[in-house]
């Protein structure tokens, strides 16, 4: 794809942008130069920046007949060395789990971004967290995913950004949670200088003197190393269960349970290296909030009011990462507290895994759900207020 | 005894142990247009000076499809049930000097990826489309396809089919594609002839190949490739389609804009001389 321009990706400095332009300008700076997309609401503005950007800097953009060829695309993308990405809106992303599931298997890296909107069916337009179960367990099949939940339009750039890093260094997919709060946000964007951002690329045979004839597509480490189509490297993507050398008529049990084990293993056995937690207020906290995405903006501020108002011991803390779930931060933050509060734009989602990770270090988990639309500060205090006081 | 010449394509074993011999059935049709294929392959990396690292091939799933499985000494994919067209279209989209190679069935093209046939065609993509069509879903047990003829019982018609049959070419010219053709497992040297004319062809090409699947029919291979001369006639030979006989030739051969192309004009007026 050649190297890329300075001259069009966005200069250093302070830029007024919506959550979903920001998000498309993470994945240009991240290196993305294909882009497949099909018209959603609330996503369709990822799409269009992208129609707009993507030539500018030498990639190309295409608007595909549904949302289960523009996750397609990907793949092949992605095989002949491009990053790509797409991004949708929660029926579409229902549309795409075949092709989650299929990039799994093959270790495809890829980016797709779920600005999640209410469901079930066509639900509603507005905001929502009611992918993120679908995000971990929509696709069939074992297999762990990465999946990132930013709350702010710098987050959008960011978290774009490394959601292309951790897809090249796992060669895995990796979904960026948005909402639709944060994809039609409007707020500062600080574009840093481009030697301070960090870009990773696939690892790749050539860069660890493996020839072709010994190259193993599936093989060689817990990540393998990538070889590009239109290199020599005559690699055969399959996803049906492979051995090392993509060898797939010759089927053992064996091959089979370690194959799918090592998979799942590179995600979750690095759960550590990957998923982050944010925490605030947590020393001797009594209660605390658990959330993630844009969430976590009216959380702290009923966090804060609560602690200064009402002078209740309460503690902050915000899931960056939601898949792999980062059990183990949990519980070095959370060690013997009252009450997890857990306030989410579902009717209880993320509170499953969070009740498992901490069955023995709380009294009670208390769900504080909406649909549709973001938590007052009020609604989140008011439940801290009752259950604390 | 004498090696195939077409074997130095094909992956005979790896080190997980030999590949071979192939999953295809006694008498399939599929191990033809895959030497017919590598056939014509072989002469455009002797005559155009094409690298073979330049040639990917691609396919869904389907028996058609098992033929990129693992067998070949190419890059290739094994991929979705209907999406080898996305996925071609996302190859070419990142490293548009790719020769891509699909190969697709009946199901896999007009079924389950219809959509994607009639929009890679209208787009004219710089890819070539292999169907081979033998008339039933094969992999799964023999159950109808869009392309069985009507009356026909298959496992999911026991009373016979009541849907007429789609006409794959007819499908593809109206499209868009550029280059269309039809022929048989039982007309080798046209077959390559016109994977020759598709892989050279700058936009989107397909060419049908009819097939037996003697497993599913019940009947000899051999009996089904006479019936296939017998009941196919060419269009050069005939103005008028006699009643009963498919046609066959090239039906399509068009120069036009391809996608690739059209969209490389945009990126040198809107990027700058770095980026180009």
């Amino acid at each position: 794809m050649g190297k890329e321009s300075e001259k069009h990706l966005l200069s250093p400095g302070v830029y007024y942008l919506q959550g979903s332009q920001a998000c498309t300008e993470g994945a240009i700076t991240a290196g993305c130069r294909v882009y497949a997309g099909y018209p959603i609401t609330p996503a369709s503005e990822v799409m269009e920046h992208a129609a707009l950007r993507l030539p500018q800097v030498g990639g190309r953009f295409i608007q595909m007949e549904d949302e289960i060829s523009s996750a397609s695309v990907l793949l092949g993308a992605s095989w002949a060395g491009a990053k790509a990405m797409t991004a949708t809106s929660s029926p579409g992303f229902s549309l795409m789990q075949e092709v989650i599931s299929f990039a799994i298997m093959t270790e495809t890296p890829l980016v797709i971004v779920d600005v999640q909107r209410p469901g079930p069916g066509q639900g509603y337009i507005t905001t929502s967290q009611e992918d993120v179960m679908q995000a971990r367990w929509g696709h069939h099949g074992e297999g762990s995913i990465i999946a990132l939940s930013p709350a702010s339009v710098q987050e959008m750039y960011d978290f774009t950004i490394e959601a292309f890093n951790l897809a090249e260094t796992w060669r895995s997919p990796v979904l960026v949670m948005a909402e639709e709060t944060v994809a039609h946000m409007r707020e500062p964007l600080t574009i840093p200088p481009q030697n301070q951002i960090e870009i990773l690329t696939r690892k790749k045979p050539q860069d660890l003197g493996i020839p072709p004839h010994s190259f193993l597509p599936y093989g060689h480490d817990i990540v393998p190393p990538m070889a590009n189509w239109g290199e020599g490297y005559n690699v055969n993507h399959v996803s049906l269960v492979h051995h090392e050398d993509g060898n797939v008529t010759k089927y053992d049990r064996k091959t089979h349970f370690d194959s799918v084990l090592r998979i799942k293993q590179k995600i979750e056995g690095n759960v550590d290296h990957i998923s982050r937690i944010e925490t605030r207020f947590m020393k001797d906290c009594r209660h605390v909030v658990i959330c993630y995405g844009s969430v976590s903006r009216t959380a702290v501020e009923a966090v804060m009011e609560a602690r200064r108002e009402c002078g209740i011991d309460v503690g902050f803390l915000r899931l960056v990462t939601l898949w792999p779930f980062p059990e183990t931060k949990l519980r070095e933050v959370v060690d013997n507290v009252d009450t997890v509060f857990v306030p989410e734009i579902n009717l209880g989602m993320m509170k499953h895994p969070i009740t498992e990770a901490l069955r023995d270090r709380c009294k009670r988990i208390v769900s504080i759900p909406t649909l549709g639309c973001l938590h007052s500060p009020e609604m989140i205090l008011s439940k801290i207020y009752e259950v604390a006081k | 005894m004498k090696r195939h010449p077409m074997l130095k394509y094909l992956k005979e074993k790896g080190p997980a142990g030999p590949r071979m011999p192939t999953i295809m059935c006694p008498g399939c049709g599929a191990g033809q247009v895959l030497n017919y294929t590598l056939h014509a392959v072989d002469d455009i990396l002797r005559e155009d000076g094409i690298k073979k690292e330049e040639v990917v091939f691609i396919s869904g799933v389907g028996c058609s499809s098992r033929l990129t499985s693992h067998y070949l000494e190419f890059d290739s994919g094994w991929t979705i049930h209907g999406r080898a067209l996305p996925i071609a279209t996302g190859a070419l989209l990142a490293n548009p000097s790719l020769k891509i190679i699909v190969f697709t069935g009946d199901g896999d093209a007009m079924a389950i990826g219809g959509n994607h046939f009639i929009h890679t065609c209208r787009r004219n993509l710089n890819v070539t489309i292999l169907c081979i069509n033998n008339g039933l879903y094969g992999m799964t047990g023999g159950q109808v396809a869009p392309t069985t003829p009507a009356g026909i019982a298959t496992t999911t018609t026991p009373y016979g089919n009541i849907e007429e049959a789609f006409d794959i070419c007819k499908m593809a010219e109206t499209a868009g594609a550029s280059y269309v053709a039809r022929w048989t497992t039982a007309h080798p040297r046209q077959t390559i002839k016109s994977i020759k004319q598709g892989v050279r062809k700058r936009g989107s090409a397909v060419i049908e190949i009819l097939s037996q699947c003697p497993v599913h029919k019940k009947a000899s291979a051999v009996d089904m490739l006479r019936e296939l001369k017998a009941t196919t006639v060419s269009i050069k030979k005939t103005s008028c389609q006699p009643k009963g006989k498919t046609p066959i030739g090239v039906f399509c051969d068009k120069n036009k804009p391809e996608w690739t192309e059209k969209y490389q004009e945009i990126i040198t007026q809107h990027s700058s001389r770095e980026n180009r």
